[in-house]
């Protein structure tokens, strides 16, 4: 029984074991297969463990640690994400409450969902005179439309149980709001914050690489035409594990107020 | 059987004569409730006329479907009539007040607020003129009158479905009002809390000197014998009526257990049986 039980403390550690092995192990026969074009992880990790020593080091707008980088995207991405979520929360309140602006306000929104991003990123050059200020626009319009879909579904999901006890003590438009509407999307809200992050986690890497100047995006290209695919590889993993611990933060969130 | 002098109802009729004497609470006047179906017009409920005096407890029964609650609907304001009026307290109903107090059918408390909160938020938008301090000892005394005190922190999600029902009952008498709407409120109990449900509701109407007027939505003869003064037996719908009104002239307080060797409550227990079946076995054919 105990022996069991220590098996299944262990289990999740051995899985973890066993997919890094089976990553390492894919990356090491293509690099083989490649004639070492594509670094093994051994050399990446050399280059990775460099970048890592002194991630903040300024030797002027082309050279910065990767820190600098990491910082400078996380940067635009939450400017971005905050506005869009300013935006979209209170928008989605509105369209999931009234019929009226759901069929007003949804066609926009289903034709400008499937749009990429960095169709944008023109219309935010002009605005902001800055690529700069476009790459958080392109940003901000990624984090729009998930939230906003979510929180309107959340909205208009509420049981009907819940809007007769507003209806039936007489709740103002306020206490309605704040205390059935609100507390009842919350947690779609925050899954659309989430879907949103995500997305705007992938999308800034592709901004950065139009926008140039200082981010992870950018990191990346710039790697590429030093021809330092050590880096390029050091890089995704470290996106990846941001956008992982991105995630993870907002499952916890999740978790935090869901109620039963 | 009748005069047997130990189970005879003494004051039984003066006391139901007293009650209808008293000034009328709800006026229902030639009510008619129809939706739009995909189907069509469908009419619940077609020209009722029902008047419930103040005190008094009716409960509306029948089988499923058979617009029990969309007539306590009209009452309580949340469901508009086709055709009539509905008239509490002197005043057409126009839709929810706090005049009346409602207990949902499955018990509509808000899961995110605590059991406390959920009373609070009650209270806070019918007495808007209180202070703070006021509006919690309103919460404080009810939550205290159903025994919930303890649990005044905890979610609705981590109570049992009896402690639900209190916290909704308590709800409802917490903003005072005079007429108490219950729409099958024990419905979803077990038998052992439903009895003790039934003995606290009258102990709550009678802390009240019983001025509270209760009406019901049941499926239960037993629930509606021991609690009302009147039971309204329904049709089955479409275009739902009032079967009969049956008087039930039990001295009060009623005692669960004695009751239901009282001659009256076999009567008037067989009399809604017959009223609400019409067949008893598969051999009644």
């Amino acid at each position: 029984m105990k022996k069991l039980l220590n098996f299944q403390t262990y289990l999740p550690l051995l899985f973890g074991l066993g997919s890094t092995t089976l990553l390492l192990g894919a990356w090491w026969t293509v690099s083989l297969l490649t004639n070492n074009e594509i670094p093994n992880p051994l050399s990446t990790w050399t280059v990775f463990s460099e970048m890592l020593a002194t991630p903040f080091y300024d030797y002027g707008p082309n050279d910065k640690g990767i820190g600098n980088q990491l910082f400078s995207s996380l940067l635009r991405v939450f400017s971005g994400f905050g506005a869009g979520s300013l935006l979209a929360i209170p928008l989605g309140l509105l369209i999931g409450s009234s019929k009226t602006a759901f069929r007003l306000i949804n066609p926009i929104v289903q034709i400008l969902r499937p749009v990429s991003p960095l169709a944008w990123f023109p219309l935010g050059l002009l605005a902001f005179k800055a690529a700069e200020g476009a790459t958080v626009f392109i940003i901000f319009v990624t984090s729009l439309w998930p939230t906003l879909i979510n929180t309107a579904f959340g909205v208009a999901s509420i049981p009907q149980d819940h809007k007769n006890v507003a209806k039936a003590f007489g709740f103002s438009r306020w206490k309605y709001i704040t205390k059935v509407i609100i507390p009842y999307a919350l947690p779609h809200i925050i899954t659309g914050l989430r879907l949103s992050i995500g997305v705007a986690w992938m999308v800034i890497v592709a901004g950065e690489m139009l926008s140039g100047g200082v981010g992870i995006g950018f990191f990346v290209w710039d790697s590429w035409n030093a021809l330092s695919l050590e880096k390029i590889l050091s890089a995704i993993l470290i996106i990846g594990t941001v956008g992982l611990l991105l995630d993870k933060g907002f499952d916890w969130l999740q978790k935090r107020f869901a109620f039963s | 059987m009748t005069s047997n002098p130990i189970t005879a109802p003494i004051d039984s009729a003066s006391e139901f004569h007293k009650i209808q004497s008293r000034p009328a609470s709800i006026e229902v006047k030639g009510i008619t409730v129809s939706f739009k179906t995909p189907k069509g017009v469908f009419t619940a409920i077609k020209d009722i006329d029902l008047t419930i005096k103040k005190g008094e407890i009716v409960a509306l029964i029948g089988h499923s479907g058979c617009g029990k609650s969309t007539l306590m609907g009209t009452i309580s304001g949340m469901t508009a009539p086709t055709n009539g009026q509905v008239i509490a307290n002197g005043a057409v109903v126009k839709g929810p007040g706090p005049d009346r107090g409602i207990v949902f059918q499955n018990y509509s408390l808000l899961p995110w607020l605590t059991v406390y909160k959920n009373i609070y938020e009650a209270v806070d938008s019918v007495f808007k003129d209180k202070t703070a301090a006021e509006k919690r000892e309103i919460v404080e005394e009810n939550l205290k009158m159903v025994n919930l005190w303890a649990h005044k922190d905890k979610l609705p999600g981590q109570l049992s479905g009896g402690m639900k029902q209190r916290v909704a009952i308590a709800r409802a008498f917490a903003i005072n009002p005079s007429i108490l709407l219950l729409d099958e409120p024990f419905g979803a109990l077990d038998a052992l809390t439903k009895g003790s449900m039934h003995i606290e509701l009258l102990k709550l109407w009678n802390l009240d000197n019983r001025n509270k007027t209760i009406v019901m939505v049941t499926h239960d003869i037993e629930e509606a014998i021991f609690l009302s003064d009147r039971v309204v037996v329904m049709n089955n719908g479409p275009e739902a009526t009032i079967k009969e009104i049956v008087e039930i002239p039990l001295p009060r307080p009623r005692n669960k257990k004695e009751i239901v060797h009282d001659p009256i409550y076999m009567e008037t227990h067989d009399k809604l049986m017959s009223l609400l079946f019409d067949k008893f076995s598969i051999e009644d054919e």
